[in-house]
């Protein structure tokens, strides 16, 4: 490891340190700040889960909510986002216990959520090209979609992602090799 | 070219997205990959589908920051600060606990300013019941100054 490289990792967990600080204080302040840097893609990452963008609203102000009550368990070891994130999931799947017992594991694209209508993601599109691949992903089970997002656009490592999800390693590679050569599939499809 | 090197090169295409690969399963990659029109559709589609799925952007509602600091903020105020209190109380336990032990001698210092500076009996004594209870002054003062600092960021607070 260079001097760089421990310069920055010091930094990194200097800067974790003071966040878990700052949230076992309940520190209104930084907490803005939090909601507001991380908006976008707790926002993406609970609507890739429930494809509805009315619950990834309430499950946004929920996460938030559950961040301040128990802003003391993160101990600035990992990465916030990675807390953040389980966090959000741990409310979306205790939130379609209560409407179907059911795990997010059971759930799968298009027919997840009864009662919900057309695909919402379908409803996010601003471009064609967009609204394909949200179609796309869209009809990919909830666990494949997930891990993909965690992968892909949020560049979490697979430790990482691990934790988010709370499965063993090999249960999230796994998923993130199935739910690959799906969406590559399905891409294939798409071009006939 | 038989199926079991086929399997590989999809194997090895999804693995390098996934969790990378060696070097030298890299070259193979590549030159199985300008050998076999299949493999390098493959190979294609998926990259396809990979920059087709980082190009998504989620449009966000509308005020859903707000809402959420909003919500925060609410929750935050009905349970208080969750340390400050019993540290500043912890901070007056100790200091009383310590006035207690030094008591005698600080008596004795407060008797020897009096008389040094020539002061009336009634005017170190009352020094003396002062310096008792300044740090229960203390700890009002900080306790009235958090509860003015939240009732301001009450009326700042966005909605």
């Amino acid at each position: 490891m260079t001097a760089t490289s421990l310069y920055f990792s010091a930094q990194i967990a200097d800067d974790r340190t003071a966040l878990a600080r700052g949230l076992r204080r309940r520190d209104p302040e930084l907490l803005d700040g939090l909601i507001e840097q991380y908006q976008y893609r707790l926002f993406r990452y609970l609507l890739y889960l429930t494809s509805s963008p009315e619950t990834a609203e309430d499950l946004f102000q929920e996460t938030w909510i559950r961040v301040l009550d128990r802003g003391d368990q993160y101990d600035g070891r990992s990465k916030f986002e990675t807390w953040l994130f389980a966090i959000a999931r741990h409310l979306t799947i205790d939130l379609h216990r209560r409407k179907a017992p059911q795990s997010l594991d059971a759930l799968t694209g298009d027919d997840e959520f009864p009662g919900a209508g057309p695909s919402p993601l379908d409803l996010f599109a601003q471009q064609e090209a967009q609204a394909g691949m949200q179609e796309l992903l869209g009809r990919l089970p909830a666990v494949y979609r997930e891990v993909l997002l965690l992968r892909f656009q949020e560049d979490l490592g697979l430790d990482e992602i691990a934790a988010v999800v709370g499965s063993p390693l090999s249960t999230v590679k796994s998923r993130l090799y199935r739910g690959l050569r799906e969406l590559r599939e399905l891409v294939e499809g798409r071009q006939g | 070219m038989n199926g079991e090197m086929h399997s590989k090169a999809e194997h090895l295409i999804l693995q390098e997205q996934v969790e990378g690969i060696a070097d030298a399963d890299r070259v193979w990659l590549q030159q199985h990959l300008e050998t076999c029109p299949a493999c390098a559709r493959i190979a294609a589609s998926t990259g396809q589908a990979l920059r087709g799925m980082r190009a998504i952007s989620v449009p966000l509602p509308p005020g859903l920051a707000g809402r959420a600091q909003m919500r925060v903020y609410l929750r935050a105020r009905e349970r208080g600060p969750k340390r400050a209190g019993w540290m500043v109380w912890a901070a007056c336990g100790a200091s009383w606990a310590m006035g207690i032990v030094t008591a005698p001698y600080v008596w004795r210092g407060f008797r020897w300013l009096g008389s040094s500076a020539g002061l009336p009996d009634l005017v170190w004594k009352t020094g003396f019941g002062l310096w008792w209870a300044a740090p229960a002054l203390l700890a009002v003062a900080i306790l009235l100054a958090e509860k003015w600092g939240r009732e301001e960021r009450t009326d700042d607070v966005r909605i």
